[in-house]
């Protein structure tokens, strides 16, 4: 199963996803029909878009996300538990057992700032561990705001514990602190 | 059933012709190599434009089991050219669907007759546990951008936008973190 003129991926990719002029998807189709070759491959979109969506939908991923998808996640039918905090604040949180998704959404004041980390530390049982850093944190400025989706998975089988999460904008003449999050969650 | 290794060697077109010129009894070991084939094909055409696996899973019931009786009946013009006939009868059933004129139910009466048994092959299924395993080891921008596009199979566009990021700059971030889960992944066709 071969093809002499394979498409290449993105290509393969940007039709999936609907990217493509008209006149350039009605080729791709015409050959993907006639080539096993291509059309195995672009299988692997099919398969990767399906196992994301039943990762999420598992609850098995930790992501920060946007408001949008917050709202996707809603219409596709899965129970979110949303948390807001301004900078400086702390909240009760929970996850529910019949909770798909927690999601923590972190006001912040990000204009004009380029990159984005975000250190976490865990206190289990008063018990502080060690400060984490997520480099270059996604983030749209004009939306004031950082959205994380923890893996609900992982947030169930976790006991009562603190995650303190500090926001730093990373510029080349060093860090300024942008804002300090504290989710004290309890285990039900 | 697995495939039969004669049949397996003949290209589309060939296969095809011998439906066609089976005569009053159908060669159904081509048929379903022909239906083997072409059903991965014909429901990737459906995922893509329906979104919805079960309408890709009617899809491909109802256009290959109308194209194996109009190849039985002689009513496939050119048999060697069968894939492009597939082709247009998916276009015309989406077409047909979206515009409400004819329901799938309907159609799927008339095409979708139980002692049509043919097997589609199972659809590719990644490892879920190393699926998520292999988002979590990607930075954060790019397990961002892959959650963001395919959830909903949202366009680098839609995604730059909601995160801030240019078209092009989110199809950089994509085409990257995409390379890295495949090769985690061992996806290499």
């Amino acid at each position: 199963m071969t093809c002499s003129n394979p498409i290449d991926f993105e290509t393969l990719l940007a039709w999936w996803l609907d990217e493509l002029q008209p006149a350039a998807q009605e080729a791709l189709e015409e050959h993907v029909f006639a080539c096993a070759h291509c059309a195995r491959r672009l299988e692997e979109f099919a398969a990767i878009a399906g196992g994301v969506r039943d990762a999420v939908r598992a609850g098995a991923l930790g992501v920060v996300v946007t408001a949008p998808f917050v709202d996707a996640l809603k219409q596709a039918g899965l129970r979110v538990r949303e948390y807001q905090l301004v900078p400086g604040s702390s909240v009760n949180c929970t996850i529910h057992a019949d909770d798909d998704a927690v999601v923590g959404r972190m006001r912040a004041p990000l204009g004009g700032v380029r990159r984005l980390d975000a250190l976490k530390q865990l206190e289990v049982g008063g018990v502080p561990g060690p400060e984490v850093r997520a480099e270059d944190v996604p983030f749209d400025p004009a939306s004031g705001e950082v959205v994380f989706v923890p893996s609900a998975a992982w947030l169930k089988k976790m006991p009562t514990h603190t995650l303190r999460v500090r926001l730093v904008a990373v510029e080349a003449a060093g860090e300024a602190a942008v804002g300090e999050y504290i989710f004290a969650h309890t285990a039900l | 059933m697995p495939p039969d290794s004669s049949l397996a060697a003949l290209e589309d077109g060939a296969l095809a012709r011998r439906v066609a010129t089976a005569g009053k009894i159908p060669d159904s070991a081509a048929e379903t190599e022909l239906y083997r084939r072409l059903a991965p094909r014909v429901r990737l055409f459906g995922l893509r434009h329906l979104r919805e696996s079960h309408a890709a899973a009617d899809l491909v019931q109802q256009v290959l089991l109308m194209t194996l009786e109009r190849l039985r009946a002689g009513e496939v013009r050119e048999p060697e050219r069968i894939a492009s006939f597939v082709l247009g009868a998916c276009r015309m059933t989406v077409l047909e669907w979206r515009r409400g004129t004819r329901r799938r139910e309907a159609l799927l009466e008339i095409w979708g007759g139980a002692e049509e048994a043919f097997e589609a092959p199972e659809p590719l299924v990644l490892d879920a546990e190393r699926l998520a395993a292999c988002l979590q080891s990607l930075s954060e921008r790019e397990r961002s951008v892959v959650v963001l596009t395919f959830f909903s199979d949202s366009p680098a566009e839609q995604v730059g936008a909601d995160l801030g990021l240019t078209a092009g700059n989110a199809r950089v971030v994509r085409h990257r973190a995409l390379g890295r889960l495949r090769a985690c992944m061992d996806l290499s066709a």
